[in-house]
């Protein structure tokens, strides 16, 4: 039984040929249930995000191979103007299971370590589950898959520390402050960054927010999705610096909106106590010079992004560890899938044995009384359990290469006299 | 005149398995900081507890021999404050769920402890041993007080230089592991309190015995004079700072310079005028001459 995966992702094709080639829900469940009822895959899951669309087939006949696959999905997408088969990658067997290992672990994201695939391959595995293409070849693929992420997630370093300039300023925010709970936070622009960065203080505990912004009604909605309900005037708000442990700053302004006098007159107020700016904007919305005062840590979009490039560069050292991991889950894997080719030779074997036995016993049935019969069973059922123990453990065996698998089954069938399978 | 070190097999063992265990410990801790070694951190604090029990087995030892009374020698003393810095240690790591200063308070008291060790096993005695409630409280706070100025100088250091790392967006190892600045600023500021009440105790301790024993001691003895500028510093940075707004980055500094000084001090006037604040290591109400000397 193989499994092929093929797909476009960010490492095969530019953005507008994985845009070209994604597949919605509602396709995805299309898809694959016509690849399941038209005979050509016994199993099939797609898994469909921005940066990749990747098909994942059991096929049901030798016909259907990744270049197979690679054109029907481009037949079905109606893309064969623009996507080629060179846009693909195609792998087979084990090659499958390590690259949904890879994908799950995140390691085969573009932005390494995110945490947001694993919940996507959760999805692609609940639609296929749900139009029942999952077999229990994906079946065990996507659990194994899961418990790889996990592992990975627990056991190495690859998903801490932040990658994003909003999450890398709550990090900055917190090597400085340890309970942002207990801290002002003034938000001056409640633009997309200005809110993503206040999402991210509040996931941290961070509940004192206070927004401000040029259009106050702008300010008043994101305050209340926030769940603060806190917003000041925009021509006020300098008033009020003193009051704020935490300033994020994220509007488009060609001046800067804080100058030094008046952060130094905020300071002198709130007796040195430390400030956090955080200037997420561009171009620069706080003045530069403000990082001289005592105590004020002024921090722009490019002293963060130093943060972001030191957490990748200790996610690519725990790279080996991940590895690691993929490789002794592949392994059992592995020998699961070899076990499904021995599985019929150990229900054969028990069935002829079960048959024998039931043979004898019939002959005996109207000799001996119904509780001798009992007895009998019972010491049959253990004999049978002790002659079959070795032959199904050498069955399941651990071994290297698929190849010793048909020697073993052939020894074993020949031994016991077992009819040849069907196919 | 026979070394009690020498003499004594068990109390040899113990004195070099206590240097090697703060040796190890101090080893696993850098090794789980610098390195993030996964058996560092999984040995590191069995290590350390392990480290405290024998110390301590050590310490009744050495003080079994004079009926548990405490001994003047510095060496023991320093001895004594390799211990309460571990255990102080062992507490902060407890409380705020931060094992990553470890290594900097450990390497201070390993350090403590190696010197200690190297000239105990050398001298020819473990030096006068005391008696008396006030003279024990007036030592045993004095010990604390030292290491509360330890800690206190030790954690200023860490702050400064986490302060520094995120000033120059230096976001390397030290941003990555040492606990915010925060904590690093309370755990000071409790080490400062912590050291203002034990260094209070040993004043008024050390006035009450004095005018009980009646003897003449040197007031402007250097080491009694630094404690009383320390114990006045600590004083005002706990009272002062709420009032006047001080802030802990320049505070740190004096922390740093009091203990860097005060440890330099105590050191320079072992070896060259051991004496008790002014009185002469022979005779007196509190002191008896140890039979070893």
């Amino acid at each position: 039984m193989n499994i092929i995966s093929v797909g476009v992702n960010h490492k095969t094709a530019p953005i507008e040929i994985r845009e070209r080639i994604a597949l919605s829900e509602v396709q995805n469940k299309e898809f694959i249930t016509d690849l399941i009822s038209s005979g050509l895959a016994h199993e099939a899951m797609v898994l469909s995000t921005c940066n990749r669309t990747e098909l994942y087939v059991v096929p049901a006949m030798s016909e259907v191979t990744g270049e197979y696959l690679k054109e029907y999905l481009i037949a079905y997408k109606d893309a064969r103007k623009e996507v080629r088969p060179e846009h693909f990658f195609s792998r087979f067997y084990c090659g499958t299971a390590r690259h949904l290992f890879e994908v799950s672990s995140a390691i085969d994201s573009l932005v390494l370590g995110e945490g947001q695939i694993l919940g996507q391959v959760k999805d692609a595995y609940r639609i296929a589950a749900e139009v029942q293409a999952a077999g229990i070849l994906i079946t065990r693929l996507c659990h194994t898959a899961f418990s790889v992420a996990k592992k990975v997630k627990t056991k190495t370093k690859i998903m801490e520390g932040a990658v994003s300039v909003s999450y890398a300023a709550v990090e900055l925010a917190q090597k400085i402050f340890s309970n942002l709970s207990m801290k002002k936070i003034l938000l001056i622009g409640a633009g997309e960054t200005g809110e993503l960065a206040a999402k991210h203080m509040c996931q941290k505990n961070a509940r004192n927010i206070v927004i401000t912004n040029r259009t106050l009604s702008k300010a008043e909605t994101l305050a209340e999705e926030l769940g603060t309900g806190k917003v000041l005037p925009f021509e006020t708000y300098k008033e009020h610096l003193h009051e704020f442990d935490i300033i994020i700053t994220a509007v488009s302004t060609k001046e800067y909106i804080l100058r030094e006098p008046e952060m130094q007159q905020s300071m002198q107020k709130r007796r040195l106590k430390p400030v956090i700016i955080l200037d997420l904007g561009l171009p620069r919305n706080v003045d530069p010079d403000i990082s001289r005062l005592q105590n004020m840590f002024l921090k722009d979009i490019d002293a963060l992004k130093h943060i972001i490039d030191k957490n990748l560069e200790r996610r690519r050292a725990e790279l080996p560890k991940v590895h690691s991991i993929i490789e002794e889950e592949l392994v059992s894997f592995g020998q699961w899938i070899n076990t499904l080719k021995v599985r019929p030779t150990i229900v054969d074997l028990q069935s002829k044995f079960i048959e024998i036995k039931e043979k004898e016993l019939e002959r005996y049935r109207y000799k001996v009384s119904e509780e001798e019969l009992k007895r009998m069973e019972h010491l049959t059922d253990r004999i049978l359990k002790k002659i079959l123990h070795h032959p199904i453990k050498m069955l399941k065996a651990p071994i290297d290469t698929s190849d010793s698998i048909p020697s073993r089954v052939n020894l074993v069938r020949n031994i016991f006299d077992l009819e040849e399978p069907n196919q | 005149m026979d070394n009690i070190v020498h003499s004594n097999i068990a109390l040899f063992i113990l004195i070099q398995l206590v240097s090697l265990l703060y040796l190890v410990t101090t080893v696993l801790y850098g090794a789980h900081f610098f390195k993030d070694a996964t058996p560092a951190a999984r040995y590191k604090q069995p290590a350390l507890a392990l480290t405290v029990l024998v110390h301590v087995l050590y310490l009744g030892l050495l003080t079994s021999i004079e009926g548990y009374k405490l001994s003047y020698s510095t060496f023991n003393l320093m001895s004594m404050v390799a211990l309460t810095l571990a255990i102080t240690y062992i507490f902060i790591e407890f409380t705020t769920k931060s094992d990553k200063t470890g290594f900097f308070v450990l390497a201070f008291s390993a350090g403590a402890q190696l010197i200690s060790s190297i000239f105990t096993a050398q001298s020819s005695g473990a030096g006068p041993a005391f008696t008396g409630f006030g003279i024990g409280v007036h030592l045993i706070a004095a010990i604390f007080g030292f290491s509360a100025i330890a800690i206190a100088g030790l954690y200023s250091f860490l702050y400064l230089l986490l302060f520094r790392q995120i000033q120059k967006n230096r976001f390397e190892l030290l941003f990555q592991r040492l606990p915010n600045l925060e904590v690093l600023e309370r755990l000071t500021m409790h080490a400062v309190a912590f050291g203002f009440i034990f260094l209070s105790i040993t004043l008024f301790a050390g006035i009450i015995e004095q005018k009980a024993s009646g003897e003449a001691i040197t007031l402007f003895e250097p080491r009694l004079v630094s404690l009383v500028v320390i114990w006045l510093i600590y004083g005002a940075s706990i009272f002062v700072r709420p009032i006047t707004g001080w802030d802990l980055k320049h505070m740190a500094y004096l922390f740093i310079a009091l203990f860097v000084f005060i440890t330099a001090l105590i050191l320079l006037m072992t070896f060259f005028s051991p004496s008790f604040h002014g009185l002469a290591l022979q005779n007196g109400p509190y002191y008896f001459t140890s039979p070893y000397i």
